[in-house]
């Protein structure tokens, strides 16, 4: 395992991250959307631990730092799935391009 | 710790101190004013503000300002003659160590360092200080002593400022009492003239100078209402900025080349020889750029335009500000910078000198209005004292400075009777007899008529024999320059003739206008107080022993004792004045004496109707055309240049211009309604839309990172 060096993790990083924005940039489904941003907020995460893995000097913080991201990751989850609930009452859709109402 | 009455170490913080004591009474003055101005829409109302505008004199200026300012203007009297009185004697005492005499006489600090960051050539800094030296002591004590009586008259000429309402008969308006107005400027010009003398740098000089320049352009707008007044103001404001560019000028080339405007480093530095710093071109240049800033304020031509037309202000400042000081600040500088000039710069001061005192005698000589012909007496005089520094005589032509303000100062403040007592009429034609009517005012302008003619024992005698025999000397001494001796030797008979030609005029034979003559009465007590007083010094102020030697005068031996190393570069014509002193001073009393007895011939023995006087026509009323030339060349052609550029800008073919300025400017206007068009568009309020942007640019950004990081 420690011959594997840092770079594979960087590059699954790397994909899970690009994932993630194209995910949020093509779907318009709120769920779909959450989705994506769980994919970039893992990618982070990925990097965070391999980082703390195999950088010379690194030992525990990118472990911790990766806890506080999950947690955030959750509380995050929570709230916009908590919004897009309300929505889904008021407008019976999920549908992001809907919710234009306060556009200016 | 800087303790400013540290007079036991430093005697010269006196100077200071006087120097700071005018700005009191011009802040309580503004205080005063601001709050009564602020408490008067309530002053009928029961409240605090109603009585802080009672307090301060309600309806009518309270005539306290004036009161105060004269006391302060007094204490700085005070202080000035301790100072000069110590400093003559300590000057004396401590004769063979200069050091330590300027030591205590002299400070100074920095108050901008410039240039002080690596890789900047030599540190440089902009300083402040006072230096104490014959010449700044003695014009210290003449300004303020002259100042506290002009302060002393005004109480009196100004009195009818304290009214409620001012009936102003030129300008057709009723308007307030300016009472403390009036004190606040003069106060102002006080502090600024004192700051200017005690400088010892021309930083600080340069600041001073402004500062009268603005006081100036106030007071003689003084009676803004009036058209031809604000006119002058503006005139006077201008084409002094003029010679404060060339000022500027030379300032600059000083401190590029030096590093420092200390007069003193200066002196050292230069003292007459070309530094090596600079060529001989840029020396000359720095030379002319400090005298024309002095041209403009001495109204030297061809900027001299600006005086006689600065005498719609009040008499007063008339006889302070454009005659005794500030005008005479050019003059000043002039000996200030007296090691500095190169010798074409000497030649040039001379001529302008000349050209000034030759074309101003002349127009005074057919003047009518009283005032007008002491200013072109004014700018006449101050010719000969740019003479007398452009070939050599430098204690010559300041000795004539100081005793110039006092004969000046009485004729104006003995004007300003007259022209009190005859209920604001200036036209000589309508005066006349007045002697009778006005005996001190008379009597007091005599003596003043007599000084300035170079009549023996009256102060003018003393400067002006000095001057000319200068000048003899040094016509002898270079062949050429013949015309600077002839030139004021002549200008010398044309003083005394238009001197007791306004005298006759005004004060005997007939009364021409019973009208005014009915009318006219003398001065009250606080204006002709400081006309004996300034009487006394004219006839007295240089005098010396034996009082018939005119080399003897004691203020000539005090100034003398100031004279800068760099006049000895003239020693060659000194020599011939010397030889030839009694010659120049028998043909300027014999030139004086047919200009006073020509002028008696005429207008003193009888007594000419205001028939015979008629309106003068002519070059010299033109005066020599000047006003007419810049108001052609400069205020037509400026106005001229106005009107093509306006035209060429409305030549479009529709409104908006699209072409010209117009165009360019709504040009911009579009651009940005386009714009902002073109932008709104890419603000869609989608959220993906704003991923997309965030992340290309990101890419973009890292790439752009790879491309130029290796």
């Amino acid at each position: 395992m420690a011959d594997v060096g840092l770079a594979p993790f960087q590059i699954l990083a790397a994909f899970l991250f690009a994932c993630g924005v194209a995910c949020l940039v093509t779907k318009r489904n709120a769920i779909g959307l959450l989705m994506g941003v769980e994919l970039i907020l893992n990618a982070a995460n990925l990097n965070l631990v391999a980082a703390a893995r195999f950088v010379p000097g690194l030992r525990i913080e990118g472990q911790v730092f990766a806890v506080i991201v999950i947690v955030l990751a959750a509380a995050e989850a929570a709230v916009a799935l908590a919004i897009f609930l309300n929505f889904y009452n008021n407008h019976a859709t999920v549908d992001v391009d809907r919710a234009n109402e306060s556009k200016g | 710790m800087f303790n400013p009455f540290d007079f036991a170490e430093h005697p010269g913080r006196a100077y200071l101190i006087a120097t700071l004591l005018p700005l009191v009474p011009v802040i309580l003055l503004l205080i005063a004013a601001t709050a009564r101005n602020m408490a008067r829409s309530r002053s009928h109302t029961d409240s605090f503000a109603s009585r802080v505008y009672w307090l301060l004199g309600g309806d009518r200026p309270l005539k306290t300002g004036g009161y105060l300012s004269l006391v302060f203007l007094l204490a700085s009297f005070g202080l000035s003659v301790w100072g000069l009185l110590n400093f003559f004697e300590e000057s004396h005492t401590l004769h063979d160590q200069p050091k330590e005499l300027s030591k205590r006489w002299a400070e100074r600090g920095d108050w901008l360092r410039i240039g002080a960051a690596k890789g900047i050539r030599p540190a440089a800094a902009l300083q402040t200080g006072y230096r104490i030296d014959p010449l700044s002591a003695l014009m210290f004590t003449m300004v303020t002593g002259i100042g506290s009586l002009i302060f002393l008259f005004s109480l009196g000429y100004m009195n009818e400022e304290t009214e409620e309402t001012v009936e102003d008969h030129a300008a057709h308006t009723t308007r307030r009492g300016r009472f403390g107005r009036f004190y606040l400027y003069l106060s102002l010009f006080a502090f600024s003239m004192l700051n200017l003398l005690i400088a010892d740098n021309l930083f600080q000089v340069f600041v001073g100078w402004e500062l009268v320049g603005v006081c100036s352009f106030f007071l003689i707008g003084f009676y803004y209402e009036r058209k031809s007044a604000s006119t002058a103001a503006n005139k006077a404001f201008i084409v002094n900025r003029i010679g404060d560019a060339g000022l500027l000028i030379g300032i600059a080339i000083a401190f590029a080349t030096f590093g420092t405007l200390n007069f003193q480093d200066l002196a050292e530095l230069i003292d007459g020889r070309q530094p090596s710093e600079m060529s001989h071109g840029l020396w000359i240049l720095m030379g002319l750029g400090l005298f024309v800033g002095c041209v403009g304020k001495s109204a030297q031509v061809p900027l001299q335009t600006w005086l006689p037309d600065a005498m719609e202000g009040p008499t007063p400042v008339s006889a302070l500000i454009h005659a005794a000081t500030m005008v005479a600040a050019g003059v000043y500088l002039v000996g200030r910078c007296y090691p500095l000039f190169a010798p074409e710069v000497f030649l040039t001061i001379a001529y302008c000198g000349l050209i000034t005192l030759i074309l101003s005698a002349s127009v005074a000589l057919v003047m009518t209005d009283i005032k007008r012909v002491l200013a072109f007496s004014t700018c006449s005089q101050l010719g000969f004292m740019m003479l007398a520094l452009g070939v050599g005589a430098w204690t010559a032509g300041l000795l004539h400075l100081l005793t110039h303000a006092f004969f000046k100062a009485l004729l104006f403040l003995g004007a300003g009777s007259v022209i009190r007592g005859c209920h604001h009429e200036q036209d000589l034609r309508q005066m006349g007899g007045l002697r009778r009517k006005m005996p001190i005012t008379a009597y007091a302008m005599l003596v003043g008529v007599l000084a300035i003619s170079g009549i023996p024992f009256f102060s003018g005698w003393y400067s002006k024999d000095q001057i000319l025999s200068s000048a003899l000397g040094y016509s002898v001494a270079h062949n050429r320059h013949a015309l600077l001796f002839f030139g004021p030797l002549i200008a010398a008979g044309m003083t005394a003739f238009y001197m007791f030609r306004l005298w006759f005029l005004a004060f005997t034979g007939p009364p021409r206008n019973a009208e005014v003559y009915r009318h006219a009465r003398e001065s009250p007590f606080t204006m002709v107080l400081p006309l004996i007083a300034l009487a006394l010094c004219s006839l007295g102020i240089a005098w010396g022993w034996p009082p018939w030697d005119a080399e003897a005068s004691f203020l000539g031996h005090m100034l003398h004792e100031g004279e800068p190393l760099a006049a000895r570069t003239f020693a060659h014509a000194r020599e011939s004045a010397e030889d030839h002193h009694l010659a120049a001073g028998g043909l300027a009393l014999l030139a004086a004496v047919i200009g006073a007895a020509y002028s008696w011939s005429l207008y003193g023995r009888r007594a000419p109707t205001t028939a015979q006087l008629t309106e003068p026509t002519g070059v010299l009323a033109k005066r020599w055309y000047f006003d007419d030339v810049y108001d052609f060349v400069f205020l037509r052609g400026s106005l001229r240049l106005a009107a093509l550029a306006a035209k060429a800008d409305r030549s479009g073919p529709e409104q908006p211009r699209r072409y010209t300025l117009d165009g360019a400017m709504s040009g911009f206007a579009a651009l940005a309604v386009f714009g902002g068009r073109q932008l709104r568009k890419i603000q869609t309020g989608s959220v993906r839309q704003y991923v997309l942007a965030l992340v290309l640019t990101l890419i973009g950004l890292l790439g752009m990172l790879s491309a130029f990081a290796r």
